[in-house]
Parts: C-alpha cells; structure tokens; sequence
C-alpha cells in the first residue's frame, strides 16, 4: 500500500524539504531565488566528493554526502550573501537568480560535473530516509518560531528600521536566515541527487527555483507547516489529474496553475491559514497584574542604568544638513539622568532630525553626539539602542501582522535571553526565559493600559492604542533614556492627560526621557525642561514656567507684531528622512529676526567622567 | 561591423521586452512574472496570422499589438487587482502572475501543441542592404525601425500627455493621485495594456528575427529581461533601452570571442557587477526609503 506511493510521498519530501529552504529567508522578509544554485553546487560537490556505497556502507555514504552538500551550500550562502545584503525585496530576488544561473553555466561547462549529460549518482534515499530529514527540518523551524531569534526574524519582515532601533542587528540575523537557506538547500541538492540516479545542471535552473517559492508561498511563509502543505499540494495535484483520468497534455498544468492562481488569491496566508492558530497570552501569573513595577522577573538580562543626575546626552555643536539647507545647526544640549526634556518647536524646526541622530538613525554632518557613553553617528543602531536608548516613531513604526504582545516581546529583545538553541534541546531554562520575557511583555502592556488587546494584531488597533503600543514596546527594552516623537498626536485631551500621567510616572521610576510634542499645554505640564527649536536652532531652553515667558518662543510661535515671520518652507520633500518625518526646513535667510543666542541658558558641559553605575 | 549590427538588432528586442517590465514595475512598484507568457502568446498567434489569415507580416503587428493589450488588461483583472490592499501583495502577485503565466501556456499548447512553429515560406521580403560592408535584411531595419518607434512613442506619451502624467502620479503616491482625482485603477488597467502589448511586439519581432516560436521562448527572454531592467535601473525606460542593447552587443561579442556555452554567464556576471557597485542601475534614480 505505501510502497505504490513511495515516488510520490519521496517527492512530497523532498519538495517540501527545498520550499524550507525558500521559507527560511521569507520568514525574515528576503526574497532570494539562489537556492537552486546552493543546491546545485552541494548535489555537484556531494556526488564528486562522497565515498561511495559499496566502500563505507550506503547510509554512511549518504550521511557524509549530506555533511558535505549542507556545508557547502551554507558556504555557498556567506559568500552570495556577505554582498548582497544590503539588497532587498525584488533586487536581492534577481541578484540571487543570477548567481544561480551562474552557477549552472558554470557547472554546465565543467569536465568533472559531466556538463549537460550530467553525473550519475546511486540510489540510496529511501521513502523513510527523505521523512526523517524532513521531519528534521519542520523540527528547526518549529522550534524557531517561538524563539528570540524566530521572532527578530519576524520583526525584521515587518519593519526592518524598528527592529534595528529595538536592538536587533539586522545584518546579522538576515545573514544567518541565508545561511539556514544555503544549509537546507544544501540539503534538498544532495537527497535530490541520492534519489534520481542521474543529476543535470539543468535540474537547478530558474523553473526550479520558481518551483521552490511557488511551494513555499502556497503553502503559507508565515508558519513552519507551510511549506509541507505546499509541497504536498504541489505534489498531489498531477497524482490527482491522473487518478481521476484527467488526460495529459496541456489540462493539466492549465488546471494546476488554475488552482494555484485560486489558493493564491482567496487564501492570503496560504494553505496554512487554514489552519488554527494559537495566538499567545501571557499566563496570568503571580503579580496579579498589580502595578506592574517593582517584581522583575529574574531571567531578564541585567542592564545598567545610570545614576541620577549623571550625563545621558550631550551634544556638542550638532548639526545636519541636507543638500545646502540646514535642518539642524550647531546645537548644544546635555541632558542628565531623570530629566524629562520636552522638545517643541514649529513644523520643520529639526526636532524629528535631532532625535534621529540622537538615537543614531540618521548621521551628523557636523558636531558630536553622545549618548549614554556611546558615540552616535559612527555607531550601529542597534548598538545605540544596546545602550539603553528606545523609541517611538513620528509616523507609528509597527510590526503590523504581529499581536501587541509579540510586538513588545519584540522590544524585550535586548533584556531577553537566546532560546532557540535551547528550545531545540527542550532545556527547561529556555521556558523559563521565555516565561520570563512574556511577562516582562505583559507588564509592559499593562502599563499602558493595553492588556486587553495583547492578542489582537497590531493593524488592528485604533490610533491611539498603536501609538500607546508603541511606548509599551519601548518601554520593555528597559532603556535609560526613552525618546517619544510626538506620542500624543491625535490624542484627545483625556488620553493626553493620562499619557503626561504615564510619563511622569516613568520618570519618577527613575527613566530619562526625552519627547517631542505639539501639544504645548502637555509639554509644561510633563517636562522638568524644555527645549526649543526654530529652523534648526536652540532659541530657548529652561524651566517651563521659562518657556512660557520668553519672548524668543512667543515670537517663533506666533511671529511680532511689526515683523511677521516668512512662513514659506524650502520645499525639499526628497529629504532622506528615515522616520517620514516633516522634512521641510525654513528657509534660512528668514531666520534673522531670531536670537539664536538664547541658547546661552544651557548648562555647561559636564566634563566629570561617567562611570558605570 | 556585422557583430555590432546583430547586437543592436537583438539588443532592440530585448530593450522592447524589458521596456514592459520595467513600465509596469516603475509605475506600480509590482514585477509581473506573466510578461513572458505575452511574449510566447504573441508570437503563436502572429504566425497564425501570416499562415493561416494571410496577412502580411506589418499587417499581423498591430493586431498583435492590440491582443498583447487585451491580455495586459486580463492579466491585471485576474493576477493584480484582487490583491490590491493586501500585505503580502508583493510576494502574491510574484505567484498569482506565474500562475497565471501557467495558464497561458497550457492554452498555447492546447491550441498550437508542443512543437516549435515556423513562419510560412516566403513571408519575408529578400531585400538586403550592404552598411559598412554588414549585411543587413529589410527585416532586421525594420525590427529596429518598430522598436525604436515604440520606445520614442512611449517616452512621449509618458512625459508629455495626461495619461503619462496621470502614470507618474501613480507612480509617485497612489493614495494622494486617487485623493485629487486620478482614476487609479484605470491608470494601472492601462499600464498593463501598454506593458503587455510592447511585450507581445516584441514576441513577434523575436520570432521574425530567429524565425522560431516555441512554448519555452518566454522564459528563456524572461531572464534577461530581469537582468535587462536592473542593468538600466528599475523602472527608468531609457535605462531599458541602454540595457537591452548593452545585454545585446555583450551576448553577440561573448559568443563570438568567448564561446557561446559561456553567453549567459557575461549577461548574469554584468547583472551582478552592477547590482553590488550601483544596486539602482546604470540610470535609476536611487529611491529614498520609504518609512
């Protein structure tokens, strides 16, 4: 009985076994058709380099072959990728599709592959043997899912800029997703080959490559099952056409591209959206969800915070400019440990710009900045945010088909723990750590009042709960000093008020915090100080009751009387602002009638060493 | 001279395919993987038209023209528009427009079956002219001829008339094109129109210049097509035209000095080059990031 199925369950296997290759880049958002070439260049090397059968026994044989080709193709993948990375989307997908097909001309015209006639291979792969391998892979794949690591993935697919600023290096991750690809493709080349008898290049190329993405997406790229329904609808399907005597020809791929064109459009998340997903709460643990603060559960890594009153921020002559227009000059601020600095300015002051560099998004083109020892500008962001800076976004920044509570797991990355390797070992540690991080994720949720939504999809949250959601991400990173960019634009004055509450309550837990706001009436109301920017500048900085009296803000917000501000912006909307922010930059010349010399209420640097608390 | 006139002669093919390509992807931001299935559709059905309605070859042309435009408008219908909104529309429309490229190739094969075909004997003129000691056909001047006309026709169209301008604003923002008036689903139904009928065009002319037309000629272009577009620069329709004919003349020396087994990988290794020194291509404009 299964002996008759034998060929076409191998096939299911093996299909399966190729579309995780493809799945294992998709699920971090990266496109790559080069899988066919890895597979190719480990089933070539594989069958050359492999003792055979007869000298070593034929599963040893095929169990060194597999070492061989999943080395090879991983080696395959650092150097394909090491380049490539800063590829994305559509052109990562062609430059990866020609590296393969690269590699097939290559391997084409080479003696030793047998060029278009090809190699001849034994067969050893049984039914059994491609089923235990898969298994082996679905095995990794799960396990990732729930994983620190499975869920970076995820959060670089859904916005690679917030992943960075939450600590995740990028680079990193999606080289070793490719690396996995290469592995696994690796592994497809080599049990391929094993099966077949006789490999060509031909059997690599471009339909095959397609073949291998086509499974994968049908199947569903967001859960681990996915590509072993893909394959097994891939698979069945001419089975099928035959069993019931569709005749051959052209009915049936016209009906099978049919089909897929169906699962395609009425299935968004593939096949496996059929299937139930558990969505993940936290376990209503001990704590009661009282306050939330003070019971940190102890498998969080530790961070150091510093002291109160020392030096978090200093900038010393920032500036940034785009193309001759200055959309920030020569700042000067220091910001000290417990502070809440409010930032206000008109649109295009620089405000947006200035936090973005300060959390080492967008380089300085003069001055210096440091922030929490760390130089900003020549630092990685995910190293800034290393350092315990965190932030929200002008324009939320979301990773939108992630539930809140995975989104703030998200946040927790830099406190939490890796448990992929663990959880492959099924160590008791790395529940506990996961344990450990979803509760972090819960206090946090509960903090901004948003416990009731930790299972919905961040899309699917109103406005102001997605900017809310974002500071509980923020906030579970544990960061010394938190950035807010306009956290309550289009809040109504009930939920600005409880968010002024939530700010001050952060700040009396000892947190730095530093926000940008229109709302001016909440700024006074929030800040211990406050920061004024006009076209790039510092005009004022001090106390609230200060700000409220100078006569420099009363003149940048609402102009004198005998001498209106030029209101007219330089329109340069191409500006590279990373967070969308509002680019445009008051033209320069309209700034004469502005002292900037009102800066001059800044404290002195602080030149005392900082050290480590 | 003959090697350099043949280059430019299959350079202005493959800058005719990948000007569709790239249309469609600079205007909707979507790469749409059954543009070859309109190039092998196309070129069936213009030797149908010389074989069995008669006609001659400059009569078949714009016929195929408009049937390339009804399948773009299909293709759109089918593949595209009912994943308009949806996140994972990029991955999506990868798949539904190869199905769908599926589909288009069972049907060929249903109706022409699986063999190459061939245009009937005599359908080409015999004129030949001698430039600079070449041989060139009247078949050849008149690919070119056709190739360049279109691309100068569409450059045209795309800077200077509503619809370009109405393209552009697609192009740049839908949402704020649809928010002052810009029938975007029109604009992008035609979009596919035109993509698809200068990629049935350029069907034809391939199998006039190789007088070959076989189920897998599509995805044999689609390749260099790809390459062809990021050569060039996505979306940029000069940067297609300068990389077809720089795909064209590097195959036609690759061959004659290096050997033709080793063609694609001159084509494939220029692809890759120009992807890690300059990812936006010879003439695309780098695009800011959107975030």
């Amino acid at each position: 009985m299964l002996l008759e199925y034998a060929t076409p369950l191998t096939f299911i296997a093996l299909g399966a076994i190729f579309a995780y290759s493809f799945y294992a880049v998709l699920i971090a958002g990266q496109l790559s058709l080069g899988q066919a070439g890895f597979a190719s260049v480990a089933a070539f090397s594989a069958a050359a380099l492999a003792p055979s059968g007869n000298d070593v026994g034929e599963v040893p044989a095929l169990l060194i072959a597999v070492a061989i080709g999943m080395t090879l193709g991983a080696l395959a993948a650092v150097v394909l990728g090491l380049p490539t990375m800063h590829l994305r989307g559509v052109f990562l997908a062609i430059a990866t599709l020609g590296f393969a097909e690269a590699v097939r001309v290559v391997l084409l015209n080479s003696e030793w592959t047998g060029g278009a006639q090809g190699l001849a291979v034994p067969r050893i792969l049984t039914v059994g043997m491609a089923w235990i391998a898969l298994a082996v892979v679905a095995y990794w794949f799960w396990r990732m899912g729930r994983s620190r690591y499975g869920r970076a993935l995820e959060a670089i697919r859904e916005d690679e800029l917030a992943a960075r600023s939450m600590g995740i290096d990028v680079g990193r991750h999606r080289l070793a997703a490719f690396v996995t690809a290469g592995a696994v493709a690796g592994l497809y080349g080599v049990l391929f080959a094993y099966y077949v008898r006789l490999i060509a290049p031909g059997d690599f190329d471009f339909a095959a490559a397609v073949e291998g993405l086509v499974t994968a997406v049908v199947g569903g790229s967001t859960m681990f099952l996915g590509p072993l329904l893909g394959s097994g609808f891939q698979t069945m399907i001419p089975e099928l056409q035959r069993a019931v005597g569709v005749e051959a020809g052209w009915i049936r791929p016209f009906l099978a591209s049919l089909l897929l064109l169906v699962v395609i459009l009425f299935l968004p998340g593939g096949l496996a959206s059929l299937l139930p997903r558990r969505t993940r709460l936290p376990a209503a643990s001990g704590d009661g969800n009282g306050a939330g603060d003070g019971n940190r559960p102890s498998h969080l890594a530790a961070r150091r915070h510093p002291a109160a009153g020392e030096t978090v921020v200093t900038l010393v002559g920032l500036g940034k400019e785009y193309g001759g227009v200055h959309a920030v000059r020569d700042v000067d601020l220091e910001v000290r440990s417990g502070e809440v600095v409010g930032l206000i300015g008109p649109n295009g002051a620089g405000k947006t710009t200035l936090v973005n560099m300060i959390s080492g998004l967008v380089p300085p083109s003069s001055g210096r900045a440091t922030v929490l020892g760390v130089p900003v500008g020549r630092t990685p962001v995910h190293k800034v945010a290393a350092a315990g800076v965190s932030r929200t976004f002008q324009h939320s920044k979301l990773f939108n088909r992630l539930s809140a509570l995975e989104n703030v797991l998200v946040g927790a990355h830099l406190v939490s723990r890796p448990t992929f390797l663990r959880r492959l070992l099924w160590l008791p540690s790395a529940r506990r750590d996961e344990q450990a991080a979803l509760e972090q994720a819960a206090r946090c949720l509960h903090r901004v009042g948003l416990a009731d939504a930790a299972g919905t999809r961040a899309s699917a949250l109103s406005y102001g709960d997605q900017r809310r959601l974002e500071i509980a991400r923020a906030l579970a990173s544990e960061p010394s000093l938190l950035i807010l960019d306009e956290p309550a634009a289009g809040m109504n004055h009930v939920e600005a008020s409880t968010l002024s509450a939530l700010i001050r309550s952060l700040a009396a837990d000892g947190l730095t915090i530093l926000f940008i706001e229109h709302n001016v009436g909440m700024v006074l109301e929030t800040c211990t100080r406050v920061v004024v920017l006009n076209f790039g500048e510092v005009i004022a900085s001090g106390t609230p009751q200060d700000i409220a009296s100078d006569p420099a803000v009363i003149e940048a917000y609402l102009g004198t009387e005998d001498d209106e501000p030029v209101t007219g912006s330089v329109a340069e909307g191409t500006l590279a602002d990373p967070t969308g922010g509002s680019a445009e930059v008051m033209a320069a010349d309209s700034v004469a009638n502005v002292r900037p010399g009102a800066a001059d209420t800044l404290e002195p640097p602080d030149t005392t060493p900082r050290n480590a608390s | 001279m003959q090697q350099l006139l043949n280059g430019i002669f299959i350079g202005s093919i493959y800058a005719l395919f990948a000007i569709g390509f790239t249309l469609v992807f600079g205007i909707l931001d979507r790469l749409n993987l059954a543009h070859p299935a309109v190039f092998a559709a196309s070129a069936f059905v213009g030797i149908e038209l010389v074989e069995r309605g008669g006609l001659s070859l400059w009569a078949a042309l714009p016929i195929v023209f408009v049937f390339g435009a009804v399948l773009g408008l299909l293709i759109e219908r089918l593949a595209f528009r009912p994943l308009k909104g949806r996140a994972d529309a990029h991955f999506a429309g990868l798949i539904s427009s190869i199905a769908l490229a599926g589909m288009v190739i069972a049907l060929l094969q249903w109706r022409y079956g699986p063999d190459t075909r061939r245009f009937p004997a005599g359908s080409f003129p015999d004129t030949r002219y001698e430039v600079a000691g070449a041989q060139v056909t009247l078949v050849q001047v008149v690919i070119l001829g056709v190739s360049l006309a279109l691309m100068v026709g569409l450059t045209y169209m795309v800077t200077r008339s509503r619809l370009g301008r109405g393209m552009r604003a697609v192009a740049e923002n839908p949402t704020a094109a649809r928010v002052l008036g810009v029938n975007v689903d029109r604009i992008t139904a035609v979009t596919f129109a035109i993509s698809s009928a200068l990629g049935a065009v350029a069907g034809v002319l391939f199998a006039i210049n190789v007088n070959t037309a076989q189920l897998g000629m599509g995805s044999a272009i689609e390749l260099k097509g790809l390459a062809v577009i990021i050569v060039g620069g996505m979306g940029s329709l000069p940067g297609a035209l300068i990389g077809g004919l720089v795909l064209g003349l590097a195959e036609v020396f690759a061959v004659q000095y290096i050997g033709s087994s080793w063609r694609d990988v001159i084509a494939f290794g220029l692809l890759f080059v120009i992807l890690l020194l300059r990812p936006q291509g010879l003439l695309g404009a780098r695009k800011v990031r959107e975030v």
